[in-house]
């Protein structure tokens, strides 16, 4: 949810490029969401109010209330949210939440996410990475259309495949899990 | 009253099929922050929220809730109706605001006295 807001944020400001990450550091009880772009940016009187939602959603429509949601979300849980950003040359969005913090929603469906993401913006790259500790699934759309050849990346059973990937890919680093909580429910 | 009856009363759907809903119910809270529930609820209540993901399940089983009741017609995740069938733990839902819907509960003898 957050993180299709974010990333239609980067898609709204012009971007070719998208690159998610996240990142769960069990041990350390840490999630990292990380949305970096190659957009237009943000200028910096406008930086400092980019998670204020009264002022955001007056003055701009390309930045919504995604960013003062998700720093609400992420402070919630003893987290944080940073914004970095250079006129022209991209903005990069970094949430931290404690992993196991009950408030903490789920990552909910990315496999759908992605697949929304990229079906509807084929001409864009997306970098997807994602670490569960020292294990990664990655999916670069730039390495996809290579293979592809003349299919394109909106093509539905291109975006299928990509969708049981993502889920395969996702479940086999163990990704998305409350791995505290889930203890409660053995 | 049984949370059964409640349920035939105010018109629930039972969302976890063969759970039984036998047990009194006397007392209810109503939040959609899990901690806030985790640190406020009392066992054996009935627990209104908007809330449909898995840790709801584990909320209610730490703090020996009697159910949870979902707002606003919310269909809870297929794995969360997995997890509190097989934990025992009832989950209803209803077309209903919570303000309605706790108005409601309370006028048939629920209370959310601590």
């Amino acid at each position: 949810m957050h993180i299709l807001d974010i990333a239609q944020n980067s898609l709204s400001a012009g971007s070719t490029r998208v690159e998610i990450r996240i990142r769960e550091e069990v041990k350390a009880d840490l999630l990292v969401i990380e949305v970096a772009d190659n957009g237009r940016g943000i200028c910096g009187r406008m930086l400092n109010r980019v998670t204020d939602p009264f002022v955001t959603s007056r003055t701009t429509r390309e930045v919504g209330l995604g960013l003062p949601l998700l720093k609400e979300a992420a402070e919630r849980c003893e987290g944080n949210l940073e914004v970095h950003s250079e006129e022209g040359r991209g903005t990069k969005v970094v949430a931290r939440f404690q992993l196991d913090h009950f408030d903490r929603a789920p990552l909910g469906n990315i496999e759908e996410t992605l697949s929304v993401l990229i079906g509807g913006n084929p001409e864009v790259d997306f970098i997807y990475e994602h670490w569960v500790d020292e294990q990664e699934y990655r999916l670069d759309t730039r390495e996809m259309r290579q293979v592809l050849g003349p299919v394109k990346l909106d093509d539905p059973f291109v975006l299928d495949f990509l969708r049981q990937d993502i889920r395969g890919g996702l479940k086999k680093i163990g990704a998305a899990r409350f791995h505290k909580i889930m203890e409660v429910l053995r | 009253m049984r949370l059964k009856e409640l349920a035939e009363r105010l018109d629930w759907d039972l969302k976890t099929r063969n759970v039984p809903a036998e047990n009194e119910v006397k007392t209810g809270y109503a939040s959609d922050l899990l901690s806030d529930v985790l640190a406020n609820s009392i066992e054996g209540d009935l627990w209104v929220t908007r809330q449909s993901h898995l840790n709801i399940v584990a909320i209610a089983v730490m703090r020996d809730l009697s159910g949870i009741l979902l707002v606003n017609g919310v269909e809870p995740d297929p794995d969360t109706v997995e997890k509190a069938v097989e934990k025992m733990v009832p989950i209803f839902q209803t077309r209903l605001p919570t303000f309605e819907v706790v108005g409601r509960l309370y006028q048939l003898g629920i209370s959310g006295e601590r």
